[in-house]
């Protein structure tokens, strides 16, 4: 009989226009929207580490060892990533030409006054390429120095340096940490939280005191908390299936990267379906009104939303500011937060215990549901 | 002697001060048809909630074969089918699904419910329109779709609560027919109304209810011998002097003459032949009149000389 009901909901469910509009087409447009509107930004980030086109002047009248140094970063490092893309000049004019060209982003010049840094504007690669000069100063100051005071230990020093020659590491962040992402995870979040309609309409054909078919239901032999749990069941599919759906349309088909392993997406859109069904069925156990049954996990599904960035991407920090308590107790919020976590710092304690919190609310949403609706054995029509 | 299928024992339900239910009390036998009879408001429709464990009473007992009723007596539940008085169906399920829904709720065996599902199909005279949407039905086919998606598991207790409002006269007639057919086949069931002409024809014991107490119960003879006025006489006479109306009320078992716009109601007690004497009397003194018609009392007059007031007010 759970088998039959279940099959009959996503039936039932999946035919209704509304919902189909709302939980399956409406995320894909808004996900379009997003796009048109900064998925170039997203893109192009800042985060995302790409190969720097830079050049190397040298005005020494020798062969300089920074110009050494430029080309190990030149090499592919363990990771199959390659920092720099190293391009030798014998003068300053041919390397500003190339620069104003874009051939490269900006050059070193090496002279005996030190080593100077020129790039068109300032950006994270200008930042890059100073970074190195910087650890390159730092380690031949040392040497310098040991030189003078212990020139017996200079060989040492050498070895531990080379030893550790990475000036530059790159720390993974995750694939994709572009503030921007933020509204798409925002997106998911709305998708997820949409579905907490799909219980409530479910539980309007289940219960006596919302609807005929309801009396009809439990008029029958059918046992109340095994038909319901079959709609839950049926409503989670659905939800998740359109969360996919709306993953696999932002990473695949408008090409951007949500940094966050398919895997783990699949799951954390399971938990935030099952956010929005569960807090859907407490909607649903306590409302009587039919059209309330509409309008609360509507209200509750856009302030929920509007709460975690999808209109106005600082609203999260700022009531992280402000209010932590809040970004603690919103469902949306805790859903674009363990993405973002995910995406930018992976499978952290917090990442985790995000997904925890979410999870206890699934399960203290459906406890509270169940009481109310134990309440309602003998149903007040 | 058997034991009743419904047995209701000084039912009581409550709303705040108002008392929807006034200790009610009805037994109901096998095979019956009982028609519920009473005014919108009268406690019909509570009373079928009590009765399927859908609202909690203050006071009584419910019982059906014998057995408390309650919301978890799933054995006497798949027993029963009900019929709503709004129609409760599914509106993205086609008319096969939709059946197949419901009784799949209380029969759990695929090849039987097909056969089960066929055959309410066949009944309601749906099989033609199993693919349509009940979107796209008319309002008689779609008060047949819902007494299918009630009746298709065969029940042997079946509760129709108004199942002919709105329905156009020759879908009511096939709405009562079939419910004779299932009668015949052994069900036992319960037809609450406001129309008194569907419960005189089709109901074999009548309970009249009004503000929630069962003020009649019988067969529907007993309920109008019981009655003062045994035959209603409608004579259109131009002249209503009140010679002619003392005359009139002079005759043997005339009990009531009244005007009636163009009319005058003559009510007779009993005996027989009223009409033939009223008709001599005014040939005899050359009194003028149109046309006649004579009425046997109905279940309304019934209720009219119960409660003083017309069953649809």
């Amino acid at each position: 009989m759970f088998l039959r009901i279940f099959v009959y909901k996503i039936k039932e469910l999946s035919r209704k226009y509304w919902l189909v509009g709302w939980n399956f087409v409406f995320p894909l447009v808004l996900a379009t929207a997003f796009f048109l509107g900064f998925g170039n930004l997203i893109k192009e980030d800042p985060d995302t580490l790409q190969t720097i086109d830079v050049g190397y002047v040298n005005q020494l009248d020798k062969s300089a060892g920074f110009e050494q140094v430029l080309k190990e970063l030149s090499k592919e490092n363990d990771e199959g990533t390659t920092l720099l893309n190293l391009h030798t000049y014998s003068s300053k004019d041919e390397a500003v030409e190339d620069m104003n060209s874009d051939i490269i982003f900006g050059f070193y010049l090496e002279s005996h006054d030190g080593i100077e840094t020129v790039v068109r504007s300032n950006s994270y690669v200008s930042t890059i390429m100073n970074e190195i000069v910087r650890e390159y100063n730092n380690y031949t100051d040392v040497i310098n120095d040991i030189a003078k005071k212990h020139p017996e230990k200079v060989p040492a020093a050498m070895d531990a340096i080379s030893s550790n020659n990475s000036f530059i590491s790159e720390h993974s962040f995750g694939q994709n940490t572009s503030q921007y992402l933020q509204y798409f995870y925002a997106l998911l979040a709305m998708t997820s939280l949409f579905s907490s309609w799909i219980s409530t309409s479910m539980l309007e054909g289940m219960c006596a005191n919302m609807s005929e078919c309801g009396k009809r239901v439990e008029c029958s032999p059918a046992s109340k908390f095994l038909s319901i749990a079959a709609g839950i069941l049926a409503g989670t599919l659905l939800q998740i299936v359109s969360n996919i759906i709306v993953v696999i349309y932002i990473q695949y088909i408008l090409g951007i990267n949500l940094g966050v392993p398919m895997g783990t997406m699949i799951i954390l859109c399971s938990i935030g379906s099952g956010l929005g069904i569960s807090a859907g069925i407490l909607m649903g156990s306590m409302i009587r009104n039919e059209r309330l049954l509409v309008t609360v996990p509507l209200f509750f599904t856009m302030i929920c939303s509007f709460f975690s960035g999808l209109m106005w991407g600082q609203i999260k920090q700022l009531l992280q500011y402000n209010c932590p308590i809040i970004n603690k107790i919103n469902p949306a919020a805790l859903l674009t937060d363990a993405m973002y976590i995910r995406s930018t710092y992976g499978p952290t304690d917090e990442f985790y215990q995000d997904t925890f919190i979410m999870c206890l609310m699934i399960v203290g949403c459906l406890i509270i549901s169940t009481l109310f609706l134990r309440r309602r054995k003998y149903v007040s029509l | 002697m058997s034991q009743p299928v419904v047995s209701i024992d000084n039912l009581v339900k409550r709303y705040g001060e108002n008392v929807a239910v006034d200790h009610f009390s009805l037994k109901i036998e096998e095979g019956e048809i009982l028609g519920l009879l009473g005014p919108n408001g009268s406690g019909k429709t509570t009373t079928i909630n009590c009765l399927l464990s859908l609202l909690t009473y203050d006071k009584g007992d419910i019982k059906i074969w014998g057995k408390e009723m309650n919301p978890s007596a799933y054995d006497i539940k798949s027993q029963i089918g009900v019929v709503m008085q709004n129609v409760a169906v599914i509106d993205t399920l086609n008319v096969y699904e939709n059946v197949d829904f419901f009784c799949g709720l209380y029969i759990n065996d695929k090849k039987l419910r097909k056969q089960y599902v066929e055959e309410a199909l066949e009944f309601t005279g749906l099989t033609d329109y199993k693919k349509q949407k009940p979107k796209k039905l008319s309002g008689g086919l779609l008060r047949r779709l819902n007494i299918a998606c009630g009746i298709a598991h065969k029940p042997k207790l079946i509760i129709f609560d108004e199942p002919t409002v709105a329905v156009d006269p020759q879908s009511r007639n096939a709405i009562l027919e079939g419910i004779k057919k299932m009668n015949k086949a052994g069900a036992t069931i319960i037809y609450t109304s406001h129309y008194m002409e569907e419960v005189e024809e089709l109901c074999s014991r009548v309970v009249i209810m009004d503000h929630g107490k069962n003020i009649a119960n019988g067969t529907s003879n007993e309920l109008k011998s019981s009655l003062i006025s045994r035959e209603k006489i409608r004579i259109g006479l131009p002249n209503k002097s009140p010679e002619i109306l003392a005359g009139l009320k002079e005759i043997n078992h005339v009990y009531k003459v009244k005007e009636d716009a163009d009319d005058v109601i003559i009510k007779c007690d009993g005996g027989e032949h009223n009409l033939v004497h009223v008709l001599s009397y005014l040939t005899d003194n050359n009194i003028p009149f149109g046309h006649v018609t004579t009425e046997l009392p109905t279940l309304n007059d019934v209720f009219l000389e119960i409660t003083g007031k017309e069953l649809r007010d």
